[in-house]
């Protein structure tokens, strides 16, 4: 009987431990590390594929349905919606993620109905980008890919070679003759990367216009597209002029992805060590 | 009053080269152009790469695109006997237009000759389409009808394009084209539509006489051996190889077709062959001074060409609106 007895007050003190450890991984985890997620946001929805489990997202934005900006593939039942808030309604999602901007109807009426609405800031720098990396982690979780890119970020920043006049000069030629000068998260890439951004030199502030003149007469070391090279668009026009083949021909180029456009989190880090190892190249030592 | 029109003429034909050597001057980097004149062609220095691998094949560009675009508005005004007649008219520029789109459209292209390519094939497909529907020994009036059908047409069809853009870049895409526009444009342009623009020409040289013997009605020209298809046809292919291979390297570009002819046509004593020279003399200079505005506003985006020659050529009709009612008044 007393052996009985123990067997059971030994089970209760398991259970106790048990319930202890339970309450306290809830208490420790993220209160969304389970939980069904929508994104009402383009970056959003990208960072949701590539890094939460696909069971775990109910819905994305339509545009993630587009080949031009998906990223990672689109598990068959996620809901492609279109910004409204009664498509998220139905799909009872424990919580929805949107941007600081756009969509903010629908997130705001569906605040007011008692949905979990979280808005993730957006990065238009590298201090904003760990900002927005920590909001992420602090939402979703200690997501492995993200707590990785956190860290591989800081490291790479902590790396970083000094702002000096001696680094090499590059010039970002994006789309329509557009170039990124100062106050630009792009700026930011490439002056902690080790390069002058000449742009920013010119006395270009946010985005400005470069001709192919202006490129030549500069004499970048290195020329920096954006954007997808596979197809020929107007926009790209400059990039194919036979005045850059110099640059093609010798390796002097680098090419954004286009992802750094509309979610720099999933590109950033990536981005800045490759441009790092460019510098390498082009200075030649490390 | 003949002299009169010889030296205005004559004056004009100065004017391109001081045209010309203004364009050279004209940038956002200032350039020592003796230098890179001395420099020569095959020199790696950045004033003689700027002066003959960007600013020369521009103006030169200029200069072929607007010629062309006033030879087909005097070609067009003298076979549809219609002085507010241009080649947008029979569905030229629009059929070189909605193929250049459908190219940027689909994005599938990875070689930067299909478009202007498949731009002059428009040009070419409009044209004959206006042809077929207008069917045998059609009049002039029958052949604007037909072609305003078809304009009509590739102009929805461009809605279309535009309404179901696949993305905003691809939309913006359509609408920057829609606008015209010389800038990045090199050698490889150039000679990509010189030889259209030539073969365009020659068809209308051989047309000037048919083009005279119409302003005296269709019957007087049929009379003195110009009836048939023949003509017409030479004519209509002429204008299309011209003008859809200028819309095909610079997108459209508006205005120069109509209103240099009516500029030049008094200079020429109404004279349909002579006026396609005097037009394509005249549209490679106003276009030529357009771009040395273009080239000369600073901003962030780029001033488009066709915004320019429409805001030129929109001035130019009240011009004569204004100038028709003060003649009717007296």
């Amino acid at each position: 009987m007393n052996k009985y007895r123990d067997i059971l007050r030994g089970l209760r003190l398991l259970s106790s431990i048990a319930a202890v450890l339970l309450m306290q991984g809830l208490i420790s985890a993220p209160a969304y590390a389970q939980a069904r997620i929508a994104s009402l946001n383009l970056c959003m929805d990208q960072i949701l594929l590539q890094w939460v489990a696909p069971e775990r997202i109910v819905s994305v934005t339509w545009l993630s349905g587009e080949e031009h900006y998906r990223r990672a593939p689109l598990p068959e039942h996620v809901y492609l919606n279109r910004a409204q808030a009664e498509e998220l309604l139905p799909l009872k999602p424990d919580l929805i993620l949107t941007g600081q901007y756009g969509a903010q109807r629908a997130s705001q009426r569906l605040d007011q109905l008692g949905l979990h609405v979280v808005r993730i800031p957006d990065a238009y720098n590298l201090a904003q980008l760990q900002q927005q990396l920590a909001s992420l982690q602090q939402t979703l979780g200690a997501l492995p890919e993200l707590h990785q890119q956190r860290s591989k970020l800081q490291s790479l920043l902590d790396q970083a070679p000094e702002a000096a006049a001696g680094n090499p000069g590059a010039l970002i030629l994006s789309a329509n003759n557009i170039t990124y000068g100062d106050g630009m998260l792009e700026h930011e890439l490439l002056t902690r990367a080790g390069f002058n951004n000449l742009a920013a030199q010119q006395g270009i502030q946010q985005l400005g216009r470069v001709s192919l003149e202006q490129v030549i007469a500069l004499q970048p070391q290195l020329l920096v597209f954006y954007g997808s090279d596979q197809d020929f668009a107007i926009a790209h026009l400059a990039e194919r002029h036979p005045v850059l083949r110099n640059y093609i021909d010798t390796g002097s180029v680098y090419r954004l992805p286009q992802e750094l456009g509309f979610c720099p989190a999933l590109a950033a880090v990536e981005v800045l060590q490759q441009l790092m190892e460019k510098r390498k190249e082009i200075v030649g030592q490390p | 009053m003949l002299a009169n029109r010889k030296v205005i003429l004559t004056l004009l034909a100065c004017a391109l080269p001081l045209a010309m050597l203004a364009a050279l001057s004209s940038g956002p980097v200032s350039i020592d152009i003796p230098a890179a004149i001395v420099d020569g062609w095959y020199s790696d220095s950045s004033d003689a790469v700027i002066l003959w691998q960007l600013r020369l094949p521009r103006a030169v560009l200029a200069i072929l695109v607007g010629a062309a675009l006033g030879l087909g508005g005097a070609a067009m005004q003298g076979m549809l006997r219609n002085p507010l007649a241009e080649p947008a008219l029979l569905g030229v520029s629009s059929g070189a237009a909605l193929a250049a789109i459908l190219v940027l459209y689909y994005g599938a292209v990875s070689i930067g000759l299909v478009l202007p390519l498949l731009a002059i094939l428009g040009a070419l497909l409009a044209v004959a389409s206006v042809w077929l529907l207008a069917g045998r020994g059609a009049s002039a009036s029958r052949l604007v009808l037909a072609g305003v059908a078809i304009n009509a047409f590739l102009s929805a069809l461009m809605a279309l394009a535009l309404n179901y853009a696949p993305s905003m870049f691809a939309m913006q895409e359509i609408v920057f084209w829609l606008l015209g526009s010389l800038a990045n444009r090199g050698w490889d342009q150039v000679l990509l539509a010189l030889p259209f623009v030539l073969i365009g020409a020659l068809f209308l040289f051989f047309s000037r006489n048919y083009l005279r013997a119409l302003s005296l009605g269709e019957a007087s020209a049929s009379s003195l051996g110009f009836g048939g298809r023949r003509y017409p046809l030479l004519v209509l292919f002429g204008i299309a190889f011209a003008v859809g291979s200028s819309v095909a390297v610079a997108g459209t570009i508006g205005f120069i077709g109509l209103v240099v002819p009516h500029l030049m046509r008094p200079l020429v004593g109404q004279d349909p062959g002579r006026l396609l020279w005097a037009s394509a003399l005249a549209g490679a200079l106003l276009l030529l001074l357009a771009d040395v505005l273009v080239l000369n506003t600073v901003g962030t985006q780029e001033l488009r060409i066709g915004a320019v020659t429409a805001f030129i050529g929109a001035p130019f009709f009240f011009w004569l609106i204004v100038k028709g009612r003060r003649e009717a008044s007296l």
